[in-house]
């Protein structure tokens, strides 16, 4: 009985799952209602994993492992999630007879991605992987007009099965190596091993399955494609929630060759300068907001990197905090886009000329988002730089925190533009107003007071999130 | 946890957050509404600052007003506020600034309530600057200080906007890409345990990290004080922007770099400040001698008082460099007086401008003639910023160049060969300005109103109220400065 309450948020999903399947086998779609019922489905499924939260325990041979770290990230999966569907109310980017399926693929996913950061064991979290990536797969090239976007679906379906290739045989050296697929019984062994060539590549192979989906340099080249040709929704279900998974994961293998290998060290302190330097500078020269985003998630990545990259309890605590911020600014953004873009198509940056007149409200929660993903203080933002920052200099890394801090200054360049389009452009043509119902006003407004209440009242936040690190090894 | 009775500066901090608040719940359309909002929030806190100046114990000196709270348990950040003598005349200021600014803005029409909460979100960052005894909190609210400088130029600016408001940005966030490595580089030198800033002066760091830290300080506060070379972003900002927003830069935001050198570089790392003092002091004399001389050049009276502005700035940094009692005395009493007489010039051009729509040197002229009492407030500020004896800025400059000389005295003597220069170019552009050839295309133009001239009379009876009783300030700075020094 007490293994089915630990396992309780993931059959939930389960169940929404299912229910999406039987819609789907009807004739006749019936969009509307269909997202009423997601609304349900995801509302009482963040507060189900909400409520599982503080559960703790092993199932599954000790695959599956329910402890803090794990439910916080579960929580941020269900709050992506019930957050995409939320505003997915006007999905013109999909066929309407589609809808079922996308409900259902986006349950299934964040069902794969909620075992995904449960999982203890190789060959788990290669399943669980591979379930998520399998939905996304699906759901990339759901988008309407699928033959202008279809090279989108093939190259992101390429690229990450040559991850998931790679992931598999690092997995296979690991255990060759040595000799278990436990990751508790893998701490152990590893400092004895982890100076043969063998074992080091393993790890970087197998991590490089992660990296590719938290696009981190130089696994990033699907992003920018993927975020411009997917549906506005299904874009936003990929930057906010599917990031949190790859994010909990990397935490949890980078853990793995804690303070025993300089050399990896070494490799992920470049990768992390690589994708942050490669993300802002490409990001510079970019007119789709989308494209823009996508190379702003790479930067990111890279930042997130840094928090990990010290290899200490601060440090892990730092990236989830900074996983969290991210998740609600990165929302608010595209919550603005697709609010904007509502008929489907993707958002030029000129279009959100004379923003500031056609609604206040979008054009304040858009710029406190993107000044959260610059940095600026007092949003949450800032704070999870200032935290990740403070974590890596603990170890002494100077001047990878120089370099992170120039990068999130050419940030706020391309950023600024995107604020300055919404507060100073004129428009060529007088737009009208923009129609914000109730509920989108109300989730504005929990966003805006989410940054900042982050971001300026962070003590509980912080000590939630070191409890959560210390639960993870 | 400490909490000595009312606690006064949270107050003053909340009078410009309220203030904001207010604002943005007030209709766009009601913008008489807005300003009587912004102008009484301003004035409370003019009130609580000119109180707290008052209540200030010199004799004893010291941190007072102290406000301690634990707030971030696991990083030791605490919401520390006190005030010394060396942030009490910088409140003061902040609150003298920012109720003239507002009042000057009376005439604004466009996009009114944007623009004021702005300016209330950009002076809640100074407050807290000043008032912050914590690193954490200096540094968010320097920042906080920074980012509504853009929309307040690019939306409301004239000459470039854009531009100037861009690479202001872009200028100033970078200095604080190296603030905060420095601060959690001292963070984690001291522990890893507090921000507290007079707890880590106890704990001490060794040479290398204060050497270490101190130039990182010095590079990135050096760019918000208009350090030369890091000084180009000032003057095309400071003529970009619209005249409330030029005030409060130049008066009071380009005084947050110097003080934080001051406030966590000098008082962290006393050793680092030593070593690096030469580079400062050259770097001073640099600022002080080529803004003077390219001032010689302008054309445009915005630009004249951009380039002055980096001159008299290049006072602060020589007078902090010198590392004496006399020295950082005067540098204190020059970032004060300095910020109330750019105050004024601004202020008076923003009139001048607001009228004839140039600000244009040769297009002007004779204006004494037309409007007497405009012309006066400027020429207030000319002689003020030229360091006439009688003016706030003469018994600073007085006492930054007795402390240069002794110690640097080549660089003393060049600078004060740059101050004579910049007399030249400020009686030049009075000259030019203000009498000569009257230009018959200004004579309609009526001048100052009794109503808009009380902001810039507030501004020029400071300048000659403390050029006539200095001692009412050195009192205050010198009981802070003398056991600072004696530090060292």
């Amino acid at each position: 009985m007490t293994d089915f309450m630990l396992f309780l948020p993931e059959l939930f999903f389960i169940l929404g799952a299912i229910v999406f399947f039987i819609f789907s086998l009807r004739k006749k779609a019936d969009p509307a209602a269909y997202h009423k019922w997601a609304v349900v489905i995801g509302a009482v499924g963040l507060l189900v994993t909400v409520a599982a939260s503080r559960q703790g325990g092993m199932l599954f041979f000790d695959c599956y492992r329910v402890d803090l770290f794990s439910q916080v990230f579960k929580v941020l999966l269900a709050l992506g999630t019930i957050w995409v569907i939320f505003s997915s109310g006007e999905l013109k980017g999909i066929d309407p007879r589609q809808h079922a399926e996308y409900y259902f693929l986006i349950f299934v996913c964040t069902l794969a991605m909620m075992m995904l950061v449960s999982s203890v064991e190789l060959l788990t979290i290669y399943v669980s992987i591979e379930l998520s990536s399998y939905s996304l797969y699906l759901l990339v090239p759901m988008r309407r007009k699928a033959d202008e976007f279809v090279e989108t679906g093939i190259k992101y379906f390429m690229v990450g099965v040559t991850a998931s290739g790679l992931m598999l045989f690092g997995i296979s050296l690991l255990f060759g190596m040595a000799h278990t697929t436990y990751i508790p019984q893998l701490i152990q062994t590893l400092p004895g091993i982890i100076s043969q060539p063998a074992t080091i590549i393993g790890l970087i192979l197998a991590l490089s399955g992660f990296f590719f989906k938290l696009a981190l340099f130089p696994f990033h080249i699907w992003a920018p494609d993927v975020y411009q040709g997917s549906a506005n929704q299904v874009t936003t279900y990929i930057a906010t929630a599917s990031k949190m998974a790859a994010a909990a994961m990397i935490i949890r293998f980078t853990g793995l060759s804690a303070g025993a290998s300089p050399g990896m060290i070494k490799l992920l302190i470049v990768l992390s300068i690589l994708s942050m330097t490669f993300g802002n500078l490409v990001a510079l020269i970019q007119k789709d907001i989308k494209r823009l985003l996508a190379y702003s998630s790479i930067a990111h990545a890279g930042y997130m990197l840094i928090g990990i990259l010290a290899l200490s309890d601060r440090g892990y605590a730092s990236a989830i905090y900074y996983a969290a911020a991210y998740l609600v600014m990165n929302y608010s953004v595209f919550m603005v886009i697709m609010k904007l873009a509502d008929d489907g198509h993707n958002l030029q940056i000129k279009e959100l000329a004379g923003l500031h007149k056609r609604s206040p409200l979008l054009a304040l929660t858009l710029m406190l988002g993107l000044f959260g993903l610059a940095g600026i203080p007092p949003t949450a933002g800032f704070m999870g730089k200032f935290l990740v920052f403070a974590a890596a200099l603990e170890k002494g890394y100077l001047f990878l925190v120089i370099i992170g801090m120039i990068n999130a200054t050419i940030s706020l360049y391309y950023y600024l533009i995107v604020i300055k389009a919404a507060y100073l452009l004129k428009p060529v043509n007088e737009l009208p107003a923009v129609q914000v119902d109730f509920w989108t006003r109300c989730m504005c407004v929990v966003l805006v007071v989410m940054t900042i209440y982050l971001g300026v009242f962070p003590d509980q936040f912080v000590l939630l999130t070191e409890a959560a690190a210390k639960t993870l090894f | 946890m400490e909490m000595a009775g009312f606690p006064i500066l949270t107050a003053i901090l909340s009078t410009t957050i309220l203030g904001l608040l207010i604002i943005i719940f007030i209709p766009p359309e009601k913008t008489k509404l807005i300003k009587q909002v912004s102008l009484a929030s301003a004035t409370v806190g003019l009130v609580l600052c000119i109180w707290l100046y008052y209540a200030y114990d010199h004799q004893k000196g010291g941190l007072q007003f102290v406000e301690r709270i634990l707030w971030v348990k696991s990083l030791g950040i605490y919401w520390f506020n006190g005030v010394d003598g060396i942030n009490l005349p910088m409140m003061l200021l902040t609150s003298i600034v920012l109720f003239t600014a507002i009042w000057t803005m009376w005439e604004l029409e466009n996009r009114v309530k944007e623009f004021f909460a702005l300016i209330f979100l950009l002076v809640a960052g100074v407050y807290g600057v000043f008032m912050s005894m914590d690193l954490f909190w200096i540094f968010v609210w320097y920042d906080v200080s920074l980012f509504p400088m853009y929309p307040l130029i690019a939306i409301w600016g004239g000459t470039r906007k854009e531009y100037g408001a861009m690479k202001l940005t872009l200028y100033l966030l970078a200095g604080s890409a190296l603030i905060l490595p420095a601060i959690i580089y001292l963070w984690v030198a001291g522990g890893a345990h507090t921000f507290d800033l007079f707890e880590l002066q106890r704990i001490g760091f060794s040479a290398f990290d204060q050497k270490m830290t101190f130039i990182m300080l010095y590079l990135g506060f050096g760019i918000l004080a208009a350090v030369w070379p890091f000084h180009t972003w000032s003057p095309v900002g400071h003529v970009a922007a619209p005249t409330a927003v030029s005030m409060i830069h130049a008066g009071v935001l380009m005084k947050l770099g110097a003080y934080g050198i001051l406030r966590i570089g000098m008082t962290l790392c006393p050793a680092g400040a030593q070593y690096w003092s030469s580079l400062m002091a050259l770097l001073a004399c640099i600022g002080i001698v080529y803004g003077a001389l390219v001032g010689l050049a302008q054309t445009d009276l915005k630009y004249v008082i951009g380039y002055s502005s980096v001159s008299h700035m290049g006072v602060v940094g020589l007078g902090l460099a010198t590392m004496s009692v006399n020295g950082i005395n005067g540098a204190v009493f020059q970032m004060f007086a300095h910020g109330v007489m750019t105050a004024l010039f601004f202020s008076s051009v923003g009139y001048i401008y607001d009228r004839t729509h140039t600000k244009i040197i040769p297009e002007l002229g004779g204006l004494s003639k037309t409007m007497p009492i405009a012309s006066s407030f400027f020429i207030v500020a000319a002689l003020a910023g030229i360091g006439v004896p009688l003016m706030a800025s003469f018994w600073a400059e007085l006492l930054v160049f007795i402390a240069a000389v002794k110690v640097f005295p080549v660089g003393g003597i060049a600078a004060l060969v740059g101050l004579i220069i910049s007399a030249l170019f400020m009686l030049r552009v009075v000259q030019r300005t203000f009498y000569g050839e009257k230009n018959p295309k200004w004579e309609h133009i009526p001048d100052v109103s009794g109503f808009l001239a009380v902001p810039r009379v507030i501004l020029m009876s400071i300048i000659l109220f403390f050029g006539m009783f200095p001692k009412i300030m050195l009192d205050v700075i010198q009981s802070t400065v003398i056991p600072f020094v004696n530090r060292f």
